[in-house]
Parts: structure tokens; sequence; C-alpha cells
């Protein structure tokens, strides 16, 4: 099979959006206000943090500034710094994911440069910096619900529960075993 | 309704790296777009992080709701269009209409073949060869 045809390629599981348990979007955005647009979206790997913020984005008005920090080389301050626009207003978002991965210093120089920014959504693996909007979890039937998504005959080919437990909810590391499987053929 | 196309010289699908892409960009819009675009641009698809690089464009400012435009645009020599285990890369032109977005998509093969290029893995090396002597050849366990 072809990498691009593989229904867990990247782009594919990328494409799912993210599922709310209870709240939904609107919710997440009212919270957002209630704290001054500032907050967090917080999980563990896997769990959809990058996913939240992809559906944040598309409800969010005006300009949104996106920032990725990971634990390869772009885990800097400078990272985020050098994104952001010189003026940054009220109309801005800024959206932060990793931000675990700042030191006290470098979270104090992020803070400080959005201060101006109008919200600042970032998504951590702890709660803590900012006041925490939602808590991103993942479950077995929630797993299901996507493979089956993306390819029903999968969801009746897989022992699910066992690959869920097998990755402890980390759901990208379920889907790449799954895409594994299906490039073996 | 909105209507883009890319009609591609002699219906071509397939090109050497380096070849020349020769086609028009056709449009019928409801509204006068801000511009037209055409990009020749490959991408990765598969395991990992998608990859894009956009190679040549052509952008028709104030483009009007309705026209077309001939274009012609050269390839590089590489990358090849190819399917591995972790990643495809393809090839591709795509006409859009701003700001709205719309778009038109046509998958090329950029290869010295009509196909892309795949890549099969290498398997197991070979194990060394092993040398026996004497007796030990053909030694069944139930001899013991």
């Amino acid at each position: 099979m072809r990498p691009a045809d593989n229904p867990f390629a990247s782009h594919r599981v990328d494409s799912l959006s993210y599922r709310f348990i209870g709240p939904d979007v609107g919710d997440l955005l009212d919270a957002l206000a209630r704290h001054g647009g500032r907050g967090a979206v917080v999980g563990r790997h896997g769990s959809g943090k990058t996913t939240l913020l992809d559906t944040l984005e598309q409800h969010l008005g005006g300009a949104v500034v996106r920032a990725r920090l990971d634990t390869g080389t772009a885990r800097r301050a400078d990272h985020v710094l050098h994104r952001l626009p010189a003026a940054l207003g009220p109309g801005h978002a800024v959206l932060l994911d990793g931000a675990e991965q700042l030191g006290w210093w470098g979270w104090r120089q992020v803070s400080r440069a959005t201060a101006t920014a109008g919200r600042l959504v970032i998504a951590s693996h702890r709660p803590g910096r900012l006041p925490t909007l939602h808590q991103c979890r993942t479950s077995p039937t929630l797993l299901a619900e996507l493979v089956r998504e993306l390819d029903p005959a999968t969801a009746d080919a897989v022992d699910l529960d066992d690959l869920f437990r097998r990755h402890r909810g980390n759901l990208r590391l379920c889907f790449r075993e799954l895409y594994d499987l299906h490039s073996r053929g | 309704m909105n209507d883009l196309r890319i009609d591609l010289d002699g219906d071509r699908r397939w090109y050497l790296p380096g070849d020349t892409v020769t086609g028009r960009a056709v449009w019928r819009l409801d509204a006068d777009p801000e511009a037209v675009e055409l990009r020749l641009f490959w991408h990765t698809r598969g395991k990992g992080t998608e990859d894009v690089e956009v190679v040549d464009q052509v952008r028709t400012e104030a483009a009007g709701a309705a026209g077309e435009r001939a274009f012609a645009l050269r390839l590089p020599l590489g990358p090849y269009s190819f399917s591995g285990t972790l990643i495809t890369l393809s090839w591709a032109l795509e006409l859009v209409a701003l700001p709205g977005g719309e778009l038109e998509r046509v998958e090329l093969v950029v290869a010295p073949t009509p196909v892309e290029v795949r890549l099969t893995s290498l398997g197991r090396q070979p194990r060394s060869h092993s040398v026996s002597f004497g007796p030990k050849a053909g030694f069944d366990r139930s001899d013991r």
C-alpha cells in the first residue's frame, strides 16, 4: 500500500475533528472570555490537544498566531518570540502548543511578549501556568470511534482495547501502529 | 457555480524531470476574485509530518470572474515522484481563486518512467555463511 493511501497516514489522522465529551467549543470560548482571554488546554501525549487547538483556531476571530514547541530543536522561547508580529494587539490570538517545554525564564519571556494579545491559549501536559479551560482525555471508546471513521474494517479486525492499553491512551501512537500494520499489507 | 480547470497540453500526466509543463488555466467564478494563482508543487504524505514545496507559481491579479491563461512551468530535476514505506512524494498543479480558496488540483508523475518510483525495503541482510566440518553436518537431535 502506498503511504499516501494508508488510512492511518498523518494527513488523514490530522483531518479528524476533536471530539468533545460534555462541553463544546462554545463553552470553551466562554471560559476563555471569563478568564480574560487567557487559558490552557491540558492533557497527556496523544490526547488531542493539538487537534483541539486546530478546532479553536477555526472559531477564533481576528488574526491567529500559531507556535509549537517540541522536544527537539524547537523548545526555546525564541522559537515563539520570532513568530509574534511586532504589533501584537487585542485583535490577535496566540495559540501555543507544547508550553510545558518552556522553563521558568522562557515562560516569563513568552508571557510578557504576548501580554498585549487579545487571547492566549496554551496546550500543556500539566496544569498550572494558565487557568485550565479544558482537560483532554482519551478512552477505548473514543479510539474505536476514530478508527471506525478512518477505516471501518480495521475497527472490526483489531483488538483496539489492547492497542489502547499498550500505548497507555496515547492515540497518536495507536494510529502509528495501525499505519505500520497497513503498510506491511 | 465556481468552476476551475487545468487543461494540460496533450492531456499529459507524466513528465520527465526538467520537462516544461504547459497548458491553460481556466476559471468561471460567481464573483470577481482578488487573484487567481497557479502553483506547481510537491508534497509528501504518509506516517510523519507532511512536507510541501512550491517550486513555481503564476499569479494573475484582478483576474475577472471568467478567464483563462496559458502557462509554461519548468520542472526541476528532482525530487522524483515516489512511494516508500514511510512517505509518498507526489507532484501536483493547483489552481486557486483568492481569497476564497476554491481550488482545482491535478496530480502529476515526475519520474524517468510513467509510474512513480517504488522504493522497496532491503529486507533482512543475508546470514553469513557458516562452514561445518566432519560428521556434524546433518546433525540430528535424535542422534544424541
